[in-house]
Parts: C-alpha cells; structure tokens; sequence
C-alpha cells in the first residue's frame, strides 16, 4: 500500500473517513489491549503469595453474580458515541460519493466480460484497453456485464462498483490529477479473474479534446 | 427383522464395532472432534497450496483453476466441515454433562447426524476427482455457477455434500433444543446453565433459522443445473437473488461458528481466573440480542451492488448495532480478570489470547460495517483479514482452548503444559504474522491467484506465507502433544482445574451413564443427592422404559444409504434405484427397531413443560421447514417481481385443478384430525378408517398433481421454459416431495394401527404425523394462490 497524491474527489471523501475510523480504530485497540496484557500481568497468579478469591469457583456451588450495570452501562454509552460519529461520517460520505453532478460531466459505460474490459465513450467509440479521461470534468460511469458478476474497481480512487449482468450500476469520480491508474476486477469471474486488468489513463484537458476528436464517430 | 439393542453390552473402546454403532454422546463427540480435525488438516493444507502460491509475485506453482478450487474448498471445509462439528463434537461431549443429562434426547438421530456428517465430507471431497471441485468461491455467486459457466460434474457433486451437511446440522439442531429445554436437572433454572450450554443453546436457534435458507439455495442451484429452472441463470433472478437467499443464512452463519467459541470462553475463564464472570447476565442479554440481530444484517456484503442506498444505510446501522452486544460481552470478559488470580495455563492463553484477536478482527468489522468505506474495501484482502481474525483468533483459537481445557475429562490425561503453551506462542506469532500484513495490503483483490510485481504488494504476501508455514507447524505440536499424552499423560483426577460446572463432577472420562445419581439444583448449589431416600437411576430404570441402550446399527446404514442416493442423483440413475432399495432396508430395520432412550423424570421444562419430547422435536423440524419454504416462496416473489412479463392467473396453470387439489388436501387433513381423535378415544376402527382415507386423498392429490404436470409439459410448459415454469415446478415438487413422504410415514402408521399399536396412552406418533401433515397442507394453502390465482 504506497501512498498516493489526492487523484481525485472520491480519494479524498474516502480517505478523510478511513483516517478518522483508523484513528479511532488505533486508539481504541490501544487502550483494549493495553488493558487486557495489563490486567493479565498485574492480576497473574504468583503462587504462594497470591490469595485464592473468596469467590472463586466451586464445584457445586451456582456461581455468584458479579458486576455492575454501571460499568456495561458506561462502555455501552462510550461505544455507542464512537460508532454515532462513524455513522455521520459515513452517511455523509455516502452522499458526496452517490450523487454526481449533473454540470461539466462526462459518460461511459464499462461492459465487463470474461476477462476484460469494454469502454465505452458517448460518441460510440469503444476501446478494451484503457480508459481516458480528461482532470477535472465528473466522469459518471454506467458499469455493466456481458456475462457473469464482476466487480470495476479503481483503487487509487477508492471506489468501486459491481457488475451484475441484467443490471446497470452507476458510479462516478472526478479526477484531480493527470496520470496513469489501474483497474481491476473484484469479484472473482472465473480463472481469468487475477488477469482482468485495465488501464486508467488521466490527461490535462486540451490533451483529451485532443485525442476524442481523433476517435471518430460511432460505427 | 427386529433387533433387540437394549440387552446389548456396549463393545469395548479399541473394537471398531464400538465406533460404527455407538449412540452414545460422548462417543459421538469424539468421532465428531477427530473427524472435524480431519477437516481442519486437509482445508489447512489447501491454505498453505495457496499461500505458496501468493508468496512471489507472477507465480506458476499453482495453476489458475486449481488455485481457484483451493480457494473455494478451502472455505468450505473450514466453516462448515471444521468450526462448527468440531463445536458441536464439544456441545455432543459436554451439553449433556453440564446439565445432569444422560444422553442427548434422541441418540439414535444423534449418530445419525454424525454419520450424514461424514458422508457429506466424503462428497465434498469427491468433487476434486469428478471433473474439479467447486471453484466459485465458497460463496458461489450466481451466474459463475450455472450450468453455462461452470459445466462440469464436480459443483453438483459438492452441492449434494452441502446438501447432506444441511440435513445433518437440521438433526442436530432438533436434538439440542428438545436435550437443552427438556432434559436438565432437576432444580436448574436455565439461569443457572453453564456459558457454554447457553452458548449451544443459542447457535443450534441460529442454525434453525439460518441453514435452510442454504438448503434452499442450493437446491435452486441444484435444480438450476440438473433440471433445467432458471432461477439463478436468468437476469430476473440471477446474482442478486443467490446473494440475498446466501447471506440471509451467510451472516447469521458467521455467528453460529463464534458463539461456541465465547461460550467455552465464559466457562473457560472464570476457572483460570478463579473470579465469578464478570457480568454473566448481561452477557446472556448480548448473546441472545446479537443472536437475533444477525438476521437483519446481510445487506452488508451487498453493499456495492447497487442496492437503494437508503437501504444500504439501513444496513450500516443494523450492522453498526450489532457491535454493540459484543463490545458488552468483550468488556465483560476483560473484567472478569480484574482482582483475579490467573493461572496461565493453555486454555487460559488460548482464550485470553482469542479475545485479543477477536478485538481487532471486530474493530476492523467496523470498517467494513461502514457503507462508504466498503466501497473501496469491498473484494479486498481487507476484508479476508477481518474475517480470519475473527474466524480463526476469535473461533478457533479458542475451540482449541477448549480441546486443551476438556482434555483431560475426555482422556483421563493431563497434556504436557510446556507444550502446549509452546504452542500457544508459536500459533499467536504465526497467526499475527499471517494476517496482519494483509491489512496493509487493503488494495488487493480477493481470490486473485497471482498479481504483477509492480502492484506493491509482494512484501506483504511473503510475510503473510511465512506466517501461515509457522502457523501450520505449529498445530502439529497439538496433535502430537494430545496423542502421546493419551497413553502417557499424568492421569487426571475428575476435576483437575478446580472448575465449577457440573462435568467436572464425574470421573474423567465419565462412565456412559455420565453420573451415579441424577444431580438437583438446589439453593445455589448442585448436588448429587445419595443415601436411602433418593433413587440411583442407573440401577432402578423409570418406569415403562428399560435401561437405556447405546448401540443401533441402522445410522450408519441410512446414513451409506443416503450418500448412495445423492451420488445417483449427481451420476446415474442406476445408482439411485440401488440406493432407493437399500434406504428402503434400512429404514425400515431403523424404524423397526426397538430402541429405548433415556426418560427424564422430574427434569426441569420450562417453558415448555406440557410439550414432550418427541412433539418438541417435530415442532424444531417445522420450523425449519417454515423457514425452507418460506425461501423458496420469496425467491419466486423475487424473480416475479422483477420480470417484465408474467403469465396472467390462469393463463397456463388450471385454476380447477388447483382448487380441486387444494380441496382434497384440507379434506385430508380432516381425516387426520379424525383419526387422531378415533386413537385418543381407543377407537382401533375408526383409526385405521382416519388414516387410509388421509393416504387416499394424499394419493389422489399426487396422481392429479402428475397428471396436471403431464399435461403442462405437453403443451410445451416444462422446467427449462422461462421462470414462471422454473418457479412453478420447483416450488409445488418440493411441496410435492414433502407429500409423498408424509405418505410414506403414513404407510407406517397404518400397518401399526391395523396391529393395534395406537391406545388412549400410545398416541403421540398419530399426533405427531398430524402436526407434520397440516404444516405441509397449509404449505399449500399459500402456494394455491400465489401460483394459480395471482
């Protein structure tokens, strides 16, 4: 897992969340951990000089109970805070990464197959390659399957979507950044699945009109 | 031929004969432990095939199909042929002896269960030699696994195995909730019941709800397949529908494999601690609302399918609060150390050690718990981390805990401790090494057999297969301790930890009959009352039964027969005429039989005190089937839902032949009631009468239902034409199997009926038929309308 620079809106919602669930997450298993390997160690039995309970288990005897509703009560609520501010978040992520934009926007659909991958641009050219796409504008991506369920997955931008044939989902990102990315399938497909790779290449927008222009129109 | 089983002396423990026809628990936990280590071994060395496979970038070790059936049966086995029979080899042992039992309350069905266990495995395990096993995953998502996809012979194979495992967790489930309400000891409250029984209590409830929704799956894909329905092949149905009907069973199933574990935990650690539990009611509470919760939570492995995100939020709060139970429970455990004196003995290594993994496996759960975060973490080896930490830090780890901690009961031995705790460090290093790193490799997709040299992830995935080699080699330190110390270990005393539970109260390894006298609970304390006022049960049998036998030898026959009838429906139909004579045999010698189980008297019931046994049991095995069909019946709502186009009511199916049909079956079950009442009142006439008119009708029912269908497929309407024929057919044949078989049990009572079996007193099997007979005709109430008028 190499760090990389924010490449587009989606690396950043995701991002943001997952640094503030891991920081949580560290803190939290500290603390759990630390306490229980300090419990074990202080509360350890040193022979001789440790006193057997006066509670201790008894054949025969129903064990007592033992414990307070403060203390489950007091963990509950601790919990419960944490996860209320995870579930903020992540609704709000949600909604910044489901919803696109409707202005300055760009379509594509994305068949997969066994075992590649289809582009496909709104002027009818396709391409099994790479897909390009230009900084800036939100590309919104209808992802399809031609045969079995695969998953279109680009993880330098944190998102990804299922393809399921008979359906079409939707998803979209904005690139911030030019540069060269890969997409892969998530979803195993077959004994091609380890192979279902593509190209995402990303270009500074004069570069891209560039290029569409020269794709030609649909066949 | 009518064997005589209760004068049999029980063979002695090195003849085979003992081990073939046993009924009794504790031996049928040994052959479930040992089997489901078989298991754990053979799913393990399919691991490390595919950790040296991960180990390098762009390796050729293991080809792409071979790694994919690794990957796949690898998961199979270890959740369903190694987690949960190993818990139950446990629950079989131990269940009994912590509640003052005896037995299980139906032993017969109890080897049965074993034996349809090991059969199941042997066909899984066939599968790899017909054609390739299952390479789908052991989620086996739809359409990968439909005929087009994946055409050979070897998923059908492994999909009668899972078949065969389902009806072999169904019997169990019956048993341990009829053994567990009905069968304790006098005095004891289910309060006062040890964590680890109210743990099994728990799981066997989940099992129930969750393991027929698989059966129906399975038989959906099965009938995909073989018949030609096109429920998970069409588009109508297709992924989402496997994925609903999988993971409805798929997340409760997740929690069946845990709870054993933190049952054993519970008990595990007061012991080793020497302290009460820390909070015991409100671990129980945790237990049962995380039980229930588990229900409503599956959504979460479908988070990126395109799911109404409204609904995927939804599932983030249910799957969010389902935390809430275990952050209860693992405080609680955390406590029970506090001011304590721990003895740091194997078990309590192994289970303090489960908790601490089981922390951060739950931690990361939350991650994924997380709708928005799951859309990157979905398919990764993120989620393959959460899952191993849990499955195997938090499950099994503390499963072997528990194999170290009842050793001794079992054997009579104790283990060798520095051993063992060797182990315990090897395993923890080893399993730490083996997962950790795949956290850090959160971009890579699942089940992918190799990857680019250039993806950053080579480091992670040699750490990882160095861990798993420590890991494996480890466990062999287990086995080899457990086998020398059975001859050389120091003989145990019946309670070597100084426990509380009442197991530990007989000799180690207990005598068949578990304890001298039946224990009571009485103001706080278990006793096993003794002197001139109180009966020892082993020597002064109950009235109306005699002393108790432990040897059938039908179980392992029906069980071979079974396996016979699902290896013909996957090859030939030779072999299926074969195994139908032999299951007949040996049915009727099972049924024959006269096998006599232990009658509790003055055992503890509630709640259900006026439900005996036997009823209890039918009742389990409807709820079952309430859940089965009710799958069947959501999945043709599902695809007709969703389809463009449906047949209009009457269009192909012929109203008058369901109606007549829907008439004949509720007049049939009139005629039941009647013959119930007719052998209540000692009628033996009317009886007879009452139980051939309910075959006749049940008869007629089948030839109008064949000859309905005859006239269908003439016309053209047969199970490959589209989903409205899928649907039907599958859903009124499972209706019309589970006819048939009713009929079949009829014959049965007819026979004895006409011998005069049935009286005022001995007339639970006619009631017990009845139950069974009104479940499958209200079944059909609920398809008339929905197939043929809607």
């Amino acid at each position: 897992m190499l760090p990389s620079p924010a490449v587009s809106n989606t690396y950043e919602t995701w991002t943001g969340l997952f640094n503030t669930f891991a920081t949580l997450a560290v803190v939290v298993g500290a603390v759990v951990l630390g306490l229980m390997t300090f419990l074990v160690i202080k509360y350890r039995d040193k022979g001789a000089s440790s006193k057997e309970p006066e509670d201790a288990p008894t054949l025969g005897k129903i064990p007592p109970s033992r414990g307070r509703l403060k203390t489950v009560a007091i963990s509950l609520t601790l919990t419960s805070a944490i996860l209320t501010v995870l579930l903020f978040g992540t609704f709000g992520a949600l909604d910044a990464l489901m919803n696109p934009p409707q202005e300055n926007t760009m379509d594509v659909t994305v068949t997969a197959f066994q075992w590649g991958w289809k582009f496909k641009y709104s002027n009818g050219y396709e391409d099994t390659r790479e897909l390009r796409v230009p900084v800036g504008k939100a590309v919104r991506i209808k992802v399809l399957s031609d045969d079995v369920f695969h998953n279109f997955g680009i993880s330098d931008y944190k998102i990804k979507m299922d393809a399921i044939p008979g359906r079409t989902n939707h998803m979209w990102f904005r690139a911030t950044q030019p540069g060269d990315y890969v997409i892969q399938c998530y979803e195993l497909c077959g004994i091609g699945h380890a192979f279902m790779r593509a190209k995402l290449v990303v270009m500074e927008p004069s570069q891209f009109e560039g290029w569409y222009s020269n794709t030609g129109a649909a066949k | 031929m009518t064997v005589e089983a209760s004068l049999e002396p029980v063979p002695p423990a090195w003849s085979v004969k003992r081990w073939l026809f046993t009924t009794n628990h504790k031996d049928i936990g040994i052959l479930y432990l040992l089997t489901s280590i078989y298991f754990f071994v053979a799913a393990g060395l399919l691991a490390l095939l595919i950790r040296t496979q991960l180990a390098v970038p762009d390796n050729a070790f293991l080809g792409t199909s071979a790694y994919n059936q690794a990957v796949t049966v690898h998961g199979l086995l270890m959740v369903l042929w190694f987690l949960s029979p190993f818990a139950l080899g446990f629950a079989n042992y131990f269940v009994p002896l912590q509640i003052g039992a005896r037995d299980l309350a139906f032993p017969r069905l109890n080897a049965l269960s074993y034996w349809f266990y090991l059969f199941s495995g042997i066909l899984m395990l066939m599968s790899f030699f017909a054609g390739g096993a299952p390479d789908a995953g052991w989620t086996l998502y739809s359409p990968l696994t439909s005929l087009r996809y994946t055409p050979f012979l070897g998923l059908n194979v492994g999909a009668a195995g899972l078949i065969m495992l389902i009806a072999s967790v169904t019997m169990g489930t019956i048993n341990f909730i009829v053994t567990i309400i009905r069968m304790r000891a006098p005095g004891m409250k289910l309060r006062h019941m040890p964590m680890f029984t109210w743990s099994m209590l728990l799981t066997v409830g989940m099992m129930l709800y969750a393991f027929p929704s698989l059966l129906a799956g399975v038989l959906i894909l099965f009938s995909d397949r073989a018949l030609g329905t096109m429920y998970f092949s069409s588009n109508e149905g297709g992924s989402l529908l496997w994925d609903h009907i999988f993971w409805f069973f798929g997340h409760p199933e997740v929690y069946i494999v845990l709870f054993p574990a933190l049952g054993a935990v519970a008990d595990i650690l007061p012991t080793f601690t020497r302290r009460p539990l820390y909070g015991r009611k409100y671990i129980l509470m945790s237990l049962v609302a995380a039980a229930m919760i588990s229900f409503v939570v599956w959504g979460h492995h479908m988070f990126v399918t395109g799911m109404n995100p409204a609904v995927t939020k939804l599932f983030t709060l249910t799957t969010v609060a389902v935390s809430l139970p275990f952050d209860v429970i693992t405080i609680a455990l955390i406590e029970t150390m506090v001011r304590a004196r721990i003895k740091l003995k194997a078990p309590a290594l192994f289970a303090i050690g489960s908790v601490m993994l089981f922390v951060i496996g739950g931690i990361t759960g939350v991650f994924l718990a997380s709708v928005a975060l799951d859309m990157h973490l979905r398919g990764t080896y993120w989620v393959v981390s959460h899952f191993h930490y849990v499955m195997v830090g938090g499950s099994a780890m503390a499963l072997i805990g528990a194999l170290y901690y009842w050793f001794p009961k079992m054997s009579g031995r104790m283990y060798n401790e520095p051993m063992a705790k060797m182990h315990f460090a090897l395993s923890f290093i080893g399993f730490n090494l083996l997962y950790f790193p795949m956290y850090m490799a959160l971009d890579m997709p699942r089940r992918i057999s190799t990857y680019p040299a250039d993806a950053g992830w080579g480091t992670w995935n040699m750490l990882s297969t160095v861990g798993s080699f420590i890991f494996g080699a480890a466990q062999l330190l287990l086995l080899y301790n457990l086998f020398v110390s059975l001859k050389r270990g120091e003989p145990a005393g019946p309670n070597p930890w100084q426990a509380s539970t009442l197991e530990w109260a007989t000799s180690s390894p207990p005598p068949f009959h578990n304890f001298d006298v039946t224990p009571v609970v009485s103001n706080g304390l278990i006793f096993l009352p003794s002197g001139a006022g109180n009966q020892a049960l082993a020597q002064s049998p109950a009235e109306g039964t005699s002393q108790e036998t432990h040897i059938s030898y039908w179980p392992i026959f029906v069980g071979a027969a079974s396996f016979v009838f699902l290896l013909g429906l996957v090859s030939g139909f030779h072999v299926i005429q074969i195994s139908i004579a032999l299951g007949v045999a040996v049915i009727y010698g099972y049924a024959r039989e006269k096998f006599t189980a232990r009658h509790e008297e003055g055992a503890e019931t509630w709640p259900l005190q006026r439900v005996e046994n036997a009823k209890l049991g039918v009742w389990v095995f409807l709820a079952s089937e309430i859940v089965f069909f009710s799958a069947l019946i959501a999945a043709y709502i599902f695809v007709r839902v969703n389809s463009a186009a449906w047949p209009a009511a009457g269009e192909i199916l012929n109203i008058q032949h369901g109606a007549v049909n829907t008439f004949i079956l509720l007049t049939s079950s009139f005629t039941a009631v009647f013959a119930l009442a007719a052998a209540r009142a000692g009628a033996k006439r009317e009886l007879v009468a009452g139980l051939l008119s309910t075959f006749a009708l049940g008869v007629i029912f089948l030839l109008n239902k064949a000859s309905e269908w005859r006239e269908l497929i003439d016309h053209g309407f047969r199970f490959a034409s589209g989903l409205p024929a899928s649907t039907y057919f599958l859903t009124t044949g499972a209706h019309g199997v589970h006819v048939a078989a009713g009929l079949v049990v009829l014959i049965y009572l007819i026979i004895r009926a006409m011998g005069g079996r049935y009286s005022k007193e001995e007339s639970g099997a006619v009631e017990h038929f009845g139950l069974y007979w009104h479940f499958v005709d209200i079944v059909w109430v609920f398809l008339f309308p929905l197939f043929y008028l809607i």
